[in-house]
């Protein structure tokens, strides 16, 4: 590693040259809310520190990364060069199955691919009104910021005709992706997500595949008793460390 | 900009998730190696599941040893 040499090779890209050998490798993207998460691939401590210092020497502050906590030398690593724990999410694993909650009474659900673009897009301006009103999408995962409302990709209630809740899933080859289950604060508490989730178990094994899973932030006592009352199990967990 | 070039990158099928959040990878030719996953992949929350077909970029220091850079659709 005496001739190590870090090149920045575009605007949000590093690379750690050893003998013109690429041994490292820095990456800064901005999330849909406009943060910086950054990451950095190399076989050696030595080089991370390298990349990190002249990344963290250019980019502006708050800056953010993604760590799998079992992850303990990359985490190490990060916390190494000052970063330190912003949030955790816990990773669930439910085991798909045909076992459906009805739905409350006067309630329907519509599965994945029934609703109509109109309305769930209402619902889903409503949702994140609310959200944004309350504790804010910085405190949700970044894979919901953004998307498109697609409906093949949301199952949702219904009540009198108007779109109430909604659950976002996206279903991979091998699993089902809980993206965000909501519902309209003026319909809580009556088990319209417990019958969202129920519906999106009951499409996955219909289509074959065993598992479906979700992230759940630590914090989110609601979000952890709705799954674990599936059965749910953690598998794993993010932490989402920042500098600032 | 400085001239590069790449580790050797091959494809391989996931046999074994561990614990510790590397993989169990085992290549064409038959090896097996150990593999973490990339930040960019970490980064989108792209998660390695037990028969996925991955790309990997083997260590320059230790071919045991590798980096999911890409995993393909199965």
């Amino acid at each position: 590693m005496n001739t190590l040499v870090i090149t920045q090779v575009a605007p949000r890209q590093w690379h750690a040259l050893d003998d013109d050998l690429v041994v490292g490798r820095g990456d800064a993207s901005p999330r849909p809310d406009g943060r910086l998460f950054l990451s950095i691939d190399t076989w050696h401590g030595s080089v991370f520190d390298r990349l990190a210092d002249a990344m963290l020497a250019a980019l502006p502050r708050p800056l953010y990364t993604v760590v799998d906590e079992a992850e303990l030398d990359l985490t190490a690593q990060w916390r190494g060069i000052g970063f330190t724990t912003r949030r955790r999410e816990w990773e669930y694993v439910l085991p798909a199955d045909a076992d459906q909650a009805p739905p409350p009474p006067n309630l329907t659900i519509l599965p994945l691919g029934a609703a109509e673009v109109r309305p769930l897009r209402r619902l889903d301006r409503a949702i994140r009104a609310q959200v944004e009103a309350t504790v804010g999408w910085q405190e949700m995962p970044a894979e919901v910021l953004s998307r498109p409302t697609d409906p093949a990709q949301h199952a949702v209630a219904t009540e009198a005709g108007s779109y109430v809740g909604l659950i976002r899933a996206v279903q991979l080859p091998k699993q089902t992706r809980i993206g965000l289950v909501a519902v309209l604060s003026t319909h809580r508490r009556r088990g319209i997500a417990r019958a969202l989730v129920s519906e999106v178990k009951r499409a996955t094994h219909d289509r074959g595949v065993a598992l479906v899973t979700a992230e759940v932030h630590e914090a989110n006592t609601a979000a952890i008793a709705l799954f674990e009352a599936f059965g749910a199990s953690r598998s794993g967990s993010n932490l989402e460390l920042v500098i600032r | 900009m400085a001239k590069s070039t790449d580790g050797i990158q091959l494809e391989g099928t996931v046999i074994e998730c561990m614990r510790d959040a590397k993989f169990r990878v085992e290549l064409p030719n038959g090896h097996v190696v150990l593999a973490h996953i990339s930040g960019k992949i970490r980064k989108n929350y792209i998660k390695i599941l037990p028969f996925d077909r991955v790309l990997v970029e083997l260590s320059q220091y230790d071919l045991t040893r590798g980096r999911i850079l890409f995993r393909y659709r199965n």
